[in-house]
C-alpha cells in the first residue's frame, strides 16, 4: 500500500488539515489508516490493500476497517493534532520511519569490544518517494529531533524522560509531533511546480515553553511554533460542551470557566511565512546567534531576515553576474558563525569558502576571507569540477573551525588559515575511479552533509550502501558503520564495515562493485552534548547511542 | 576514435540529462545545470581536440610538443581535456595527466607507456567572457596516436565498443546528428558560440543566444 498523501493537495484534502490524535478515542478511528500502537506509527493497514481506497477516493470517516493488529483503544497515538477531523476531512499518513531504540556505539572503546545495541520494531518495505527524509536536526538541548521529508512533512521526535523503572529505555526517541509544513505550489508565471520537499530545518533556541523551528522548501521559509496543551477550559456560559451556542434565553446562571486537564495535545502552528524572496532554489537557512535574524541562501543570493518581519529581507550576498552566460559558480551552503552575529560563511560549487563580515558593508559581495585549496594536479580528471563542489559547510561548536564536504572528502579548515585545510579525510576514495559510472547514474550529484559532535572532536558524514563514516580528529581513527535493518538485530553489535578496493576481498568486506548506490546516507545529525546520532537512510531514521556503562 | 566516441557519448548523456532536468518537479536546478554544462563543455573540447588529432598526419605527432600550437588554430576552447572519461569503467586510476614523461601507473591498461602527446596548454585566445578563465582551468590531455590506439590492448578497445553501440541504440540518430553538428562546428570559424546552458535554462522566459545549445536541444526535442 503506498502513501498517497502526495496526491492529496490535488484531490481532496483541505488546507492545513493536520492529523488529530483526538480522533483516536474508543470509537472507530476516522482514518482509513489506523495506528499501530506498538510502534506508535501510523501504517497502512494490511487489510486495506484490496479495498478500493485511493486515489479515486479515500474512505470517509466512519467507514474504516480495522486490521487485526490495530487496537484503537488505549492511549492515543502521539501525533500532532489541531482541530479534529470532522466528517469528510481526513489525512493520509504513511510514514515509514523506523522508531528508535537504544543503540550503542562507542568511539572511545576498542573497536572489538564496541557494543552496539539497537532495535528496530518494524521493517517497512513499501517505501514511497514522499517519505524520503530530506533533513534531520537536533534542537539545542538535544531533547527534540526534527526530520523533514520530500512530502513536505515534519516529524518531531522527543526523547523519553529517564525513569527509574525503565533505565534501559533512556534515550529512546518517540514521535512528538507531525505536521505538514509545506504544500506543493505552482508558480504560474514560470509554469513551474514548487516542490514541497523540506530542504532544511533549523531550531530556534528555546525561550519559553514552546518550541520554534524554521523549515524551508525551495522557495518559502516558515517559522513553526510547536506547543503543548494539556488543559482545556470548561464551563463556558455561551457555549455548551460541544461548542454549540446556547440559546441565551436558557442561561440562568453564570459560571467561571475552569481549566481542566486533558490528554496531552501537541500543536504546530505556522507563525511566520517568509515567501517570495528567492528566485532560485533555497539550499540553506541559518539562525543567527543574536536570535533575531536568520539568513536564507539560494543558488545566487543570500537574504537576511528578521523573524518579526515577513515582507522584507535584506540581500547580503549576490553573486549573480550581469550576464548569466558568465555564470561560473553558485552558492551551495551558508551558515552563520555560532558566536559572532556579524560573521557567516558560504561555500561555492567551485570548492571555495568565503567568510563575510556584515559590518564591512551592507552587501557582502567582497569576502573577508577566502578559503581555497590549490588543486592537486595529479587528481585532475574529467569530473574534477563536479566533485570539488562543496555540498555542506558547518562551523564547529567552538567557532574556530569550519568543515566542508565535497563529493569524496571532508575537510576541516582553521578560520585563521585560508590557503589550505588543516585536515582532509577521505570518505570513499575508492569511488574516484568510478566517477564516470557515477555520472551516468546521477550519483555524482549527490549532496552529502557533515556534522560535528558536541566537543568538535569527531566528525561524521554519510556514504553509499547505507554506510556512514566517523573520523576522530584526535586519534585520527575512522570507522565505517552501516545503518541497515538486515544487519541489526535488537541489541546486536554494530560492527565496523570495510570496503575492499581491489585485490583479495577478505571476509566481511564489501567490494566496491557490490555497493548499492541507491542506498545513500545524505543527512545525519549529532546530539549537541551526548553521543547520540541520527542517521537518515532514505525513508528510515536510525538513532544510535553511545553505550552508557 | 574511441576517445571521440566516448566524448560523444558523454555529451549525449549530458544533453539528455539536461533535457530531463527541465521536466522534473521543481523546475530547473541551476547548480545541476551548471555542472552538466561543465561536463558537456569538457566533453566537447575533448571531442573537438580528438577530431583535430585525427586529422593530423601521423608523422607530425611524435615531436608534437612545439608543433601542436601551430597545428591547432586558435579557437574558443581554453584547454583540452583528458580522456579520463574513457577510463570510467577501468580499474586504473582515472586521471590521465599529460606529463612530459608518461608515468606508468596511469596507464596500466596500455601495453607500453606511450609518449605523451603534448602538454597542450592553450591560452584562452578568445575568451567569451571574463568568468571563463576560472571555469575551465587549463588541463592536460593525453591523446593517443591513431595507430597506437588501434594497437591498444583489447581491454580498451572492447570496452569502448559497447558505448558507441549503446549510444546508437539509445539515440539512433542523435549521435549522428551531434557528430555532424560538431564536425560542422569544427570546420567553421573558431568563434564558436559560448556554452552557457545554465544561463539559458535558468531563465526560461528569455530565449538563449547559444546557438549550439539550441541545436542540441532541438535535436533532443526532436527525438
Amino acid at each position: 500500500m503506498k502513501c498517497f498523501s502526495r496526491y492529496l493537495p490535488y484531490i481532496f484534502r483541505p488546507a492545513n488539515t493536520i492529523l488529530s490524535s483526538s480522533c483516536h478515542t474508543e470509537d472507530v478511528p476516522c482514518f482509513p489508516f489506523a495506528f499501530c500502537h506498538d510502534c506508535k506509527f501510523p501504517e497502512a493497514c494490511p487489510d486495506m490493500q484490496n479495498s478500493n481506497v485511493l486515489p479515486s477516493g479515500l474512505l470517509p470517516s466512519g467507514q474504516n476497517k480495522l486490521g487485526p493488529w490495530c487496537s484503537p483503544t488505549g492511549s492515543p497515538a502521539p501525533l500532532s493534532c489541531e482541530t479534529g477531523c470532522g466528517e469528510g476531512s481526513w489525512i493520509l499518513v504513511c510514514r515509514l520511519l523506523v522508531p528508535t531504540q537504544v543503540s550503542l556505539l562507542s568511539m572511545e572503546e576498542d573497536i572489538d569490544t564496541r557494543k552496539i545495541n539497537n532495535s528496530f520494531l518494524r521493517d517497512h518495505s513499501y517505501a514511497t518517494e514522499a517519505d524520503i527524509i530530506s533533513t534531520v536536526e537536533f534542537n539545542h538541548t538535544g531533547e527534540l529531533l526534527a526530520t523533514g521529508d520530500k512530502g513536505g512533512r515534519v516529524v518531531i521526535f522527543q526523547r523519553e524522560q529517564e525513569s527509574k523503572n525503565q533505565i534501559h529505555r533512556r534515550g529512546e526517541y518517540n514521535v512528538y509531533s507531525t505536521f505538514q509544513s509545506h504544500e506543493p505550489e505552482f508558480d504560474y508565471l514560470k509554469s513551474l511546480e514548487i516542490e514541497e520537499k523540506i530542504n532544511k530545518i533549523r531550531w530556534l533556541p528555546q525561550q519559553n515553553a514552546a518550541y520554534f523551528l524554521l523549515s524551508t522548501n525551495d522557495k518559502t521559509v516558515k517559522l513553526w511554533k510547536v506547543s503543548e496543551r494539556d488543559k482545556r477550559p470548561e464551563g463556558y456560559n455561551l457555549k455548551d460542551e460541544e461548542g454549540r451556542l446556547r440559546d441565551p434565553a436558557t442561561i440562568t446562571t453564570l459560571r467561571v470557566p475552569v481549566l481542566r486537564p486533558m490528554d496531552l495535545m501537541v500543536e504546530a502552528t505556522p507563525r511566520r511565512v517568509f515567501a517570495n524572496a528567492h528566485t532560485y532554489h533555497i539550499n540553506s537557512i541559518s539562525v543567527n546567534s543574536d536570535y533575531e535574524t536568520y539568513m536564507s541562501a539560494d543558488d545566487l543570493r543570500i537574504n537576511l531576515w528578521n523573524f518579526e518581519i515577513t515582507n522584507q529581507s535584506f540581500n547580503i550576498v549576490d553573486i549573480k553576474p550581469a550576464n548569466m552566460e558568465e555564470l561560473t559558480e553558485v552558492i551551495t551552503a551558508a551558515e552563520f558563525h555560532p558566536h559572532h552575529c556579524n560573521t557567516f560563511v558560504y561555500s561555492s560549487s567551485k570548492g571555495t569558502i568565503r567568510l563575510c563580515d556584515m559590518r564591512a558593508s551592507a552587501l557582502c559581495d567582497r569576502h573577508t576571507k577566502f578559503f581555497e585549496e590549490p588543486e592537486d594536479p595529479s587528481n585532475r580528471s574529467f569530473f574534477s569540477e563536479i566533485i570539488s563542489s562543496i555540498s555542506d559547510v558547518k562551523f564547529s561548536h567552538s567557532g574556530r573551525y569550519i568543515m566542508t564536504r565535497d563529493y569524496l572528502t571532508v575537510k576541516v579548515w582553521d578560520l585563521n588559515m585560508e590557503n589550505r585545510p588543516i585536515e582532509t579525510y577521505q570518505v570513499h576514495d575508492y569511488l574516484r575511479s568510478k566517477l564516470c559510472s557515477l555520472y551516468e547514474n546521477d550519483c555524482i550529484f549527490d549532496k552529502f552533509e557533515c556534522v560535528w559532535n558536541g566537543s568538535d572532536s569527531v566528525i561524521m558524514t554519510g556514504s553509499y550502501n547505507n554506510f556512514f563514516r566517523m573520523f576522530d580528529r584526535n586519534t585520527k581513527r575512522d570507522v565505517t558503520l552501516e545503518a541497515s535493518r538486515e544487519n541489526s538485530k535488537p541489541r546486536a553489535i554494530l560492527k565496523p564495515r570495510k570496503v575492499c578496493v581491489g585485490g583479495k576481498r577478505r571476509k566481511d568486506e564489501i567490494s566496491v562493485d557490490s555497493l548499492d548506490f541507491s542506498k545513500k546516507i545524505l543527512h545525519t545529525a549529532w546530539h549537541p552534548s551526548e553521543n547520540i546520532i541520527a542517521v537518515a537512510a532514505t525513508n528510515n531514521l536510525y538513532i544510535f547511542q553511545d553505550k552508557v556503562n | 576514435m574511441e576517445v571521440q566516441k566516448e566524448a560523444q557519448r558523454i555529451m549525449t548523456l549530458s544533453v539528455w540529462k539536461m533535457y530531463h532536468s527541465r521536466m522534473q518537479r521543481g523546475g530547473l536546478r541551476l547548480h545541476r545545470s551548471l555542472q552538466l554544462s561543465l561536463v558537456m563543455r569538457s566533453a566537447r573540447e575533448l571531442y573537438l581536440s580528438a577530431k583535430v588529432e585525427a586529422l593530423e598526419p601521423e608523422v607530425s605527432l611524435p615531436p608534437a610538443c612545439p608543433s601542436d600550437p601551430r597545428l591547432h588554430p586558435p579557437r574558443e576552447v581554453e584547454s583540452t581535456v583528458e580522456t579520463a572519461t574513457a577510463d570510467g569503467e577501468q580499474p586504473s586510476p582515472e586521471p590521465m595527466d599529460t606529463q612530459e614523461a608518461p608515468t606508468a601507473e596511469e596507464i596500466p591498461a596500455y601495453s607500453a607507456p606511450r609518449p605523451a602527446k603534448v602538454s597542450r596548454k592553450r591560452r584562452s585566445s578568445s575568451l567569451r567572457d571574463g568568468g571563463d578563465a576560472g571555469l575551465v582551468p587549463s588541463k592536460k590531455a593525453r591523446l593517443e596516436e591513431k595507430e597506437e590506439e588501434e594497437g591498444l590492448s583489447s581491454e580498451v578497445a572492447d570496452r569502448l565498443q559497447p558505448p558507441p553501440a549503446q549510444a546508437e541504440g539509445a539515440f539512433p540518430n542523435l549521435a549522428r546528428v551531434l557528430q555532424r553538428r560538431f564536425s560542422g562546428l569544427l570546420n567553421c570559424s573558431p568563434a564558436a558560440p559560448p556554452t552557457a546552458p545554465p544561463a539559458c535554462e535558468a531563465k526560461p522566459a528569455c530565449r538563449p543566444a547559444d546557438s549550439m545549445l539550441n541545436v542540441l536541444v532541438r535535436t533532443v526535442v526532436a527525438f
